[in-house]
């Protein structure tokens, strides 16, 4: 069998409308539960702040921590997570010439200062065969802040 | 003595050699070349390649030495591939390489990813119209997903016969996807749509990134649970990466597995497409219908693209829905060449990072479908 009549016989119009619909409802349902991650997040944490304010107000005076050490510039931060990628791509170690050519091709602005930025941030540090790799742990205690 | 001699030399692959082992080793070099001088996916062209020629050097039938004799050291890493073992250990690294941020802070990408799948299911219907059955025309489809892994691992099920034809047509179709998509993305875009900038994406929050493997995984395995194996390895190595207190188990995932599994699918998918499996009309079929349902994937991602903005507030670079296609992470640096082409100063891979990774999720769920529908 071939053409049209092939498809009807083995019902494949059917199969490929639901399945094309199934997919569709599998990601919108994900990218709908996704978008609400982070909103259920904030609940969350105000709830507790509200709470933990409710119980010690008398503690209102207490040092908060400081993530002074951890401050990053905005702008800095924007491009970190676009030079992240580049690394990723690049794979760990690299050297900091070929991530400053690539960046340069892919036209980051500023890719000198932004590469000096992250390197007195400590998101890039180097390894001890002369180059470098992305330090995860600060940017995990910065996501975390 | 001048019997033995005799012997021997009917033995050797010169005397044993036709026109299709030939045949099938210049394709093998060609495809070792585009994987090493092109640098089109060398990780996956130049194993596969060099299996090309493995399985393709002449050697008598019965000598336990063929990837299809039983006991053969190459029949045994086989095993891997017919009993879909290594596509979920791939699936694990991918997840443990992959960062979800993009597609976290903008989860409406996500659609982008769905809509390429629309490819596998077109070639699914042109596949039965030209005379396939439907098991082997749903292994046909998924290469449109743009994923081996999830080629080889449908085909194992459903089509076991065909695994190397459709394993070499998806994994060269991934690696030509800078040659396959920019005409069809300039195609279906105007000059000013190409140049649409889009605004920075949201910072993500690692708990955040934590949550998003669990509910991913759950959500889609009760929607689909065929696509278990692969989804199930996908989000668990996503979690291992992004829950941090287990960055060894993510390491060895996202470097030593990944890699000792690319090495053994490699050869060994590359070891099976012999002669006599690979010279065949169908293949032809499957290369011709492989490469529709790339153009198919990579049109309907762009043209959802352009539907999407008609609704959208902030608008998005039509480009990135090629993406969609899931090709990781070749695509999306597709969409960035095409988009810097236009103006240097855009920046577009981060943001079709969405659309790729949910292309992996759509193109699993789809194998699971059509799976399902099949075994029915």
């Amino acid at each position: 069998m071939f053409g049209l009549e092939a498809i009807i016989a083995h019902d494949g119009l059917g199969i490929s409308v639901i399945g094309i619909s199934i997919v569709f409802v599998s990601l919108v349902l994900l990218s709908f539960a996704v978008s609400q991650i982070h909103k259920l997040i904030e609940l969350w944490d105000k709830k507790n702040t509200s709470y933990q304010h409710l119980k010690k107000p008398q503690q209102k005076d207490q040092k908060t921590p400081s993530v002074s050490d951890l401050a990053i510039p905005q702008d800095v931060q924007r491009a970190s997570r676009q030079f992240k990628l580049l690394i990723e791509w690049m794979g760990e170690p690299f050297p900091l010439p070929k991530l400053l050519d690539l960046s340069e091709k892919c036209g980051l602005s500023r890719p000198h200062s932004t590469i000096n930025e992250l390197l007195k941030c400590e998101l890039i540090i180097p390894d001890e065969n002369g180059y470098f790799i992305w330090n995860t742990q600060v940017e995990e205690k910065r996501s975390s802040t | 003595m001048t019997d033995l001699l005799i012997e021997f030399l009917s033995n050797t692959g010169f005397a044993l050699v036709d026109y299709r082992n030939i045949i099938m080793l210049l394709v093998g070099i060609i495809i070792i070349y585009l994987g090493v001088a092109k640098q089109y996916e060398p990780l996956l062209l130049v194993p596969i390649g060099f299996g090309i020629l493995i399985g393709n050097i002449p050697i008598i039938k019965d000598f336990g030495l063929g990837i299809y004799e039983s006991g053969s050291f190459l029949n045994y890493v086989y095993y891997g591939v017919t009993h879909d073992i290594y596509p979920p250990l791939i699936f694990l690294g991918i997840g443990a390489l992959t960062d979800f941020s993009t597609m976290l802070a903008r989860p409406v990408l996500m659609l982008l990813g769905a809509a390429a799948q629309i490819g596998i299911f077109t070639t699914f219907l042109g596949a039965l119209a030209i005379g396939f059955p439907p098991n082997e025309a749903a292994s046909i489809g998924i290469i449109g997903g743009a994923d081996g892994p999830t080629a080889i691992f449908l085909t194992a099920m459903l089509a076991p016969r065909l695994i190397g034809p459709i394993a070499v047509a998806a994994y060269s179709y991934m690696a030509l996807v800078p040659v396959i998509q920019p005409p069809i993305m300039r195609l279906l875009t105007t000059r000013k749509e190409r140049l649409i900038k889009m605004e920075e994406p949201r910072e993500v929050s690692r708990t955040e990134k934590i949550i998003f493997p669990i509910i991913g995984f759950l959500l889609c395995c009760f929607l689909a649970p065929a696509a278990l194996p692969l989804l199930g390895m996908l989000f668990f190595g996503n979690l291992l990466k992004e829950c941090v207190v287990v960055e060894r188990l993510a390491r060895t995932a996202r470097t030593s597995l990944i890699d000792i599994v690319t090495i053994l699918l490699g050869v060994t998918v590359g070891a099976s497409t012999q002669a006599d499996v690979f010279l065949t009309p169908q293949s032809i079929g499957i290369f011709a219908l492989g490469a529709f349902s790339f153009a198919i994937a990579t049109a309907a991602g762009v043209i959802f693209a352009k539907i999407m903005n008609l609704f959208l507030r902030k608008k998005i670079n039509p480009l990135i829905g090629a993406a969609g296609v899931s090709a990781v992470p070749n695509s999306a640096r597709v969409v960035q060449m095409v988009g810097q082409k236009e103006d240097p100063t855009n920046f577009l891979l981060m943001h079709a990072m969405a659309p790729n990774i949910s292309g992996v999720i759509g193109s699993a769920i789809a194998a699971a479908i059509l799976w399902s529908f099949m075994s029915l």
